[in-house]
């Protein structure tokens, strides 16, 4: 079982990176994602590259939790570079393998595929690494709430979230307190078939699910009593307050945008 | 040495910024039929030192010794310890899953993949001990008993496993008095009777301190003191530092005795006190 229980993939730490506040590092996070969606040029996308890595320097994020998060995109990766680099035509021939060749614009192609991936999933990452998921459920639910005039209820989606991402360390610590305990009392959660082993956790889902409606209930019971009716106006107690600093930070990467936008035409 | 550790120390979540020390260097011994204590305030490592004394966390360094050998990691090792060594968690009743008290008592010796006549009779006998007939209450719905209950057929269902050490974790918290006073008489009995080796673990001193042999205590993953009961419980000043206090009726009697009457402050249950205090009222 996996002893590093992380919620989300949030690692503390106190760069600027990490200050920022989370609605602008969001809305900062969507502007450079569509950025590199629409960048044509390679030059422009491996500075991009860089200066991703250069901000997970700053964030002072340890080096292997970057190869961590690129490993999902790996196999992606090495897919799109084999379909570029043999079914992509043009420009010179580098050299050819039975009736397959490859061809020079297919390797351009491949690379800058697979760079753009690589710039993409990065800062995501560098994101959901330096934000709380309570911050950045708070920032996102911000962002949405122009939606609540098309009748989505923002604000509850926001509190179901955020109960959710609260009592996830809870559960899991449950089921692994659980867990140990059947441990004692001679249970075997390793061995036997798939069929078994699903048979096996029983005494594992049945108490966990007893005491999360449990929790639920008494949370529900605990949140009415102190006031909180579906629909009413709600303050924070931590204000999602901008700092100058924030505004600098957004007018630096939006005229860095708008120079590698017409710099890129 | 029966069980006891050396030099244990362990390590939460080691090499990343959540790594935490939750013991640093702790060595200890307990002999067999010992009825021990292990004390200490909240988040002083008790859990995790009494989950390594049944194999249930490994050590990050040092090491765990059973009945004269060091356990080790094999896995068929670990069973076989496990079924030594009983654990009853913390409010062990929220580990209940099953339709009947009967099922749910036989789910170790089951497990242990025992022939089911024999589980019936472990079935059977763990429920005697614990004071409830099998005829009685096999069929009833473990949910639906009171408190007290719950926690005897919770204890019923690591007995089943026929241990030689009974490891309990805070085993009276959240009882009313004629529950603890029940859990307490058991563990007596399982002591005294059944000669296991008893083990508790708790930041409160209760009526356990009158069965206890000898006591550890805890703070911050370090082994503070370590000796006999009357050892330990003479050091009122160094437990209170500590943040730990004497029984409710010990603590009293010490008040009395800055108050200048002579009682004896070796007194953990109310009848002793009750006694003391006539003693004294005669004597004078």
């Amino acid at each position: 079982m996996s002893r590093s229980i992380t919620l989300g993939q949030y690692l503390p730490g106190e760069s600027l990176i990490h200050r920022l506040n989370p609605r602008l590092k969001i809305l900062t996070l969507v502007l450079i994602l569509i950025l590199l969606f629409s960048l044509e040029r390679f030059g422009a996308l491996t500075a991009y590259l860089g200066f991703a890595l250069f901000l997970f320097a700053v964030a002072k994020v340890p080096f292997r939790y970057l190869l961590r998060g690129l490993r999902p995109i790996l196999f992606i990766a090495l897919f799109a570079l084999i379909i570029y680099f043999f079914f992509s035509k043009g420009g010179v021939v580098l050299f050819r393998i039975g009736i397959f060749t490859v061809e020079s614009e297919g390797v351009k192609e491949g690379l800058f595929i697979v760079t753009r991936l690589a710039a993409l999933v990065l800062f995501s990452l560098l994101v959901t690494l330096t934000t709380t998921p309570l911050s950045l459920t708070h920032g996102m639910s911000y962002l949405l709430k122009p939606l609540r005039y098309l009748g989505l209820p923002t604000e509850e989606v926001a509190m179901i979230m955020s109960v959710a991402l609260r009592f996830i360390p809870t559960l899991m610590e449950e089921s692994q307190r659980l867990m140990r305990a059947q441990l004692a009392r001679g249970a075997d959660f390793e061995t036997g078939s798939i069929f078994r082993k699903a048979g096996n956790l029983v005494p594992l889902i049945v108490p966990l699910f007893v005491s999360a409606f449990r929790r639920a209930d008494e949370l529900a019971l605990a949140m009415e009593a102190r006031g909180y009716r579906i629909g009413a106006k709600r303050t924070r107690m931590y204000e999602d307050i901008i700092f100058p600093r924030d505004w600098v930070v957004l007018a630096f990467v939006l005229a860095l945008l708008l120079i590698s936008f017409t710099m890129d035409l | 040495m029966f069980i006891g550790t050396e030099k244990l120390t362990h390590t939460y979540m080691p090499g990343t910024p959540f790594s935490t020390e939750a013991l640093q260097d702790v060595s200890f011994n307990f002999q067999k039929g010992e009825f021990a204590l292990i004390l200490g305030p909240s988040g002083s490592g008790k859990s995790t030192l009494i989950q390594h004394l049944n194999g249930l966390l490994r050590p990050t360094s040092g090491q765990v010794i059973f009945d004269g050998a060091i356990v080790g990691s094999n896995k068929r090792e670990l069973l076989h310890l496990r079924r030594r060594i009983g654990l009853v968690f913390q409010i062990p009743e929220e580990q209940f899953f099953s339709e009947s008290v009967y099922d749910e008592v036989a789910f170790a010796p089951r497990n242990l993949g025992l022939d089911e006549k024999v589980v019936a009779e472990r079935v059977e006998e763990a429920l005697q001990k614990v004071g409830m007939q099998v005829n009685t209450v096999k069929s009833w719905h473990p949910f639906r008993l009171s408190a007290g209950q719950k926690r005897l057929v919770a204890i019923a269902a690591v007995l089943s496993l026929k241990p030689e050490v009974l490891i309990f974790d805070e085993p009276s918290v959240g009882l009313d008095p004629a529950g603890k006073k029940n859990i307490f008489n058991l563990l007596k009995d399982l002591n005294q009777k059944d000669g296991l080796t008893i083990i508790i673990s708790t930041h409160h001193l209760d009526e356990a301190a009158v069965l206890a042999d000898r006591v550890l205590v805890l703070k911050q993953g370090r082994l503070v003191m370590f000796g006999s009961a009357d050892y330990i419980f003479a050091q009122r000043k160094r437990l209170n530092e500590l943040g730990l206090a004497l029984p409710q009726v010990t603590e009293i009697m010490h008040s009395l005795v800055e108050k200048g009457l002579p009682v004896s402050t070796e007194v953990y249950t109310l009848e002793q006190a009750k006694s003391e205090i006539k003693n004294i009222k005669r004597r004078n």
